[in-house]
């Protein structure tokens, strides 16, 4: 007796890449690289997973790129009807919120994506949020989610981190390097990774928001 | 895409043995797939075991390969303890007893065909459990199924080798028609009291079946003509 | 078909009830305890007007991750012949290894040259016997008495014979230049070129391979062995100043030292024992 039929194919799937974000005192620095793939193909070499919600907020996420493309739209939408109702543009620690709630709302069948929310909050400071696939957020001075954070989160934490959890206080709010200092660093990480993790690679994407504006720029990475 | 291209080598295949007046004509496809991937589209299912004994071969392409070189290696020391060339018989009865001695552990579906002194041309059909049977006549692999109606039809007793060839040819290109699994070119071997003749027909060669289409030059041949390379 | 309703224990061969109990586990959603080297992989092959070049790319992965950037996969079987490996890395050297010293055993007790055949047969029947367990996907190439040979030995045991061959997770990428561009009668640099579009195919469109591409050209007593032929693949960019990892990252708790204390006494002279 088949009691139960489950269906054999999955709703999801994992298009790889690699999201990092810093945040600076007047600055914040959001990179990721534009490879998508599917197990051992390369679906394209050029796709951007940075998106830009607000003038001072972008969202970068890895993951399944269907579901991220919900995601991206849905809080596109809610963006919208904020600054119709209010008449401005959301904070970015507003956004980080209403992401957070917007992944908790799919709990139970979640959006398979991996976010770093990065921007500059009222005070022109740099910040930065991280989340899990369900909602579980943090604000925090650096961050990287992806197939190749693994790789990349312990030198981070190696050049950005107070030398010892143990010794206090544990963290500042923002990194103590300059915004140079900090695109050097990611670009550097960036493509080191590419050198171990096969999902991360092609082009690198780096979006620097500050004060008076936003900057963008590539690099090249592999190819393999 | 699920290529499956981790999963044994099989071939998914037309064979067929066709006895004539005189002798008899085996003839194969030449497509060995892994899935849906053609790994080899220019393979040689039709293998030599003795100079007068020849096996088509069905099924698990690692099995019938390991098959048919037992068989050959018995047959040759058969035929050095004997002093005289086998019989097909014996060949056909050696194909058996490794299919049903094995059965639990082969998938290989086996044709048996050639000539020899005492009994002239004669096939033998192997199937998957180790039955044996000889026949005027056999097919075998997934093509078989698209052509029995036909032999039905046109298979006469008595035929010369010229008709017997043709018939084979056509069949088997009838069946590449029909059968995803079968394809590339259709190969044939002949056996007489004269001896072996193999001959080749190319994919291009064979006769277009209803809504075939005309081959066609590839765009790379469109876009890079072949002085310009 | 009822062949699969009864189960008859097999009389000869090798058990592999423990295989068939570990994919039961792995379905229960056991994890295996171990993880090894599958490496997707991009080997060629193709015959050319005197002789045979064997391609591969130097990538060995562990899942996701790249454990090897720069791996030899054109292994040494007898002077004139040389196989490449694709599948579990441990495997195709394993089985690499075996016949290579079987083939030089043979070449000892007969004094002549090995034959590419000799080494097919007993690739295939080693693998015949391991009924696919053994996961070896091999591209086999020499020249010998025989003249050139090139053959594909599938991880069954089943063996093809081709003028051009490709194999592992990039096959589909080679195989689409091979099957564009190759033609009868290439010659060296031609195949030398071909092969390594073919390798690059793999590297480039396949995530299973990856970083440079090593070649290798057997000619009638003669062979290249030509490593990192070519290296498409360099590092982007590098850090203008460089790292300095500050010390104090990990806190010291507690530090005892505890002076080395001799236990043993030696005396000196050579008469004290005798007393």
């Amino acid at each position: 007796m088949a009691s139960k039929q489950h269906a054999n194919w999955s709703p999801y799937d994992n298009n790889g890449g690699t999201c990092v974000a810093i945040a600076g005192a007047d600055y914040c620095v959001i990179a990721a690289d534009t490879r998508m793939s599917s197990g051992y193909n390369i679906l394209t070499r050029d796709y951007s997973k940075i998106c830009k919600l607000a003038d001072k907020c972008l969202l970068a996420s890895s993951g399944f790129q269907a579901d991220v493309r919900a995601l991206q739209k849905v809080l596109t939408a809610r963006h919208l009807i904020y600054q119709h109702q209010h008449n401005k543009q959301m904070s970015c620690p507003a956004m980080g919120q209403l992401l957070s709630n917007t992944l908790y709302y799919k709990r139970f069948f979640p959006y398979y994506a991996f976010n770093v929310l990065g921007g500059l909050d009222e005070k022109g400071q740099g910040c930065v949020f991280t989340y899990d696939a369900v909602g579980s957020y943090e604000r925090v001075v650096y961050s990287t989610q992806g197939s190749g954070s693994t790789l990349i989160m312990p030198v981070l934490d190696n050049k950005l981190k107070a030398p010892s959890p143990l010794i206090l206080p544990a963290k500042d709010a923002v990194t103590p390097l300059i915004e140079s200092e900090a695109v050097d660093l990611v670009k550097d990480v960036f493509a080191s990774a590419v050198e171990r993790d096969i999902y991360t690679g092609d082009r690198l994407e780096i979006v620097v928001v500050k004060p008076d504006g936003i900057r963008r720029e590539f690099i090249e990475l592999r190819k393999d | 895409m699920d290529l499956h291209l981790d999963a044994p080598h099989s071939m998914g295949t037309t064979i067929i043995g066709v006895t004539y007046n005189g002798g008899v004509v085996l003839g194969a496809d030449s497509r060995t797939s892994t899935g849906v991937y053609v790994a080899n589209r220019a393979s040689d299912k039709i293998t030599e075991l003795t100079d007068n004994v020849y096996l088509c071969r069905s099924g698990s392409a690692a099995d019938s390969q390991i098959v048919s070189d037992y068989v050959r290696y018995f047959l040759h020391q058969h035929i050095i303890q004997l002093g005289q060339p086998a019989t097909v018989k014996v060949a056909a009865n050696l194909v058996r007893l490794l299919s049903y001695n094995n059965k639990n552990m082969l998938q290989a579906g086996l044709i048996v065909g050639g000539w020899d002194k005492y009994e002239g041309g004669k096939i033998y059909s192997v199937p998957l459990g180790g039955t044996i049977l000889e026949q005027p006549f056999t097919l075998g692999g997934s093509g078989s199924s698209y052509l029995y109606g036909f032999f039905d039809q046109a298979w006469r007793e008595g035929m010369s080798k010229d008709e017997a060839e043709e018939l084979v040819v056509k069949a088997v290109s009838l069946a590449i028609a029909r059968d995803g699994a079968s394809g590339g070119v259709v190969r044939t071997v002949t056996i007489n009291s004269e001896g072996v003749s193999r001959k080749f027909h190319s994919g291009d060669s064979l006769p277009l079946w209803h809504e075939e289409l005309e081959p066609q030059n590839s765009l790379l041949d469109t876009l890079m003509p072949e002085d310009s390379q | 078909m009822t062949k699969a309703a009864i189960h008859v224990p097999p009389k000869g061969g090798f058990s592999f009830d423990l295989c068939r109990r570990n994919e039961m586990l792995a379905q229960n959603g056991l994890k295996p305890p171990c993880s090894f080297k599958k490496t997707g992989t991009t080997i060629v092959g193709l015959i050319f007007q005197d002789g045979v070049i064997l391609g591969a790319d130097t990538r060995a992965t562990e899942g996701p991750i790249v454990a090897d950037k720069n791996c030899e996969k054109i292994h040494y079987m007898a002077p004139n012949i040389y196989c490449c490996g694709a599948g579990t890395a441990a495997d195709t050297e394993a089985v690499t290894d075996m016949v290579s010293s079987q083939l030089q055993l043979h070449r000892y007790h007969t004094g002549r040259e090995s034959r590419v055949v000799t080494a097919l047969s007993l690739l295939k029947s080693h693998l015949f016997n391991y009924q696919g367990h053994v996961s070896a996907a091999l591209v086999l190439g020499g020249v010998d008495v025989t003249g050139p040979h090139l053959h594909t030995i599938y991880p069954h045991g089943s063996t093809d014979t081709l003028p051009f061959a490709t194999m592992g997770s990039g096959s589909l990428a080679a195989m689409a230049v091979f099957e564009s561009k190759y033609k009868e009668g290439l010659t060296r640099d031609e195949g030398i070129q071909l092969v390594s579009e073919a390798i690059c195919s793999g590297i480039f469109n396949d995530l299973g391979s990856g970083s440079n591409v090593d070649v290798c050209v057997i000619t009638k007593g003669h062979k290249e062995y030509l490593r990192n032929h070519q290296q498409p693949n360099p590092r982007t960019y590098v850090s203008s100043k460089g790292y300095s990892f500050v010390k104090g990252h990990t806190e010291v708790l507690t530090t005892k030292i505890t002076p080395l204390k001799e236990k043993v006494e030696v005396i000196e002279g050579g008469d004290a024992m005798e007393e």
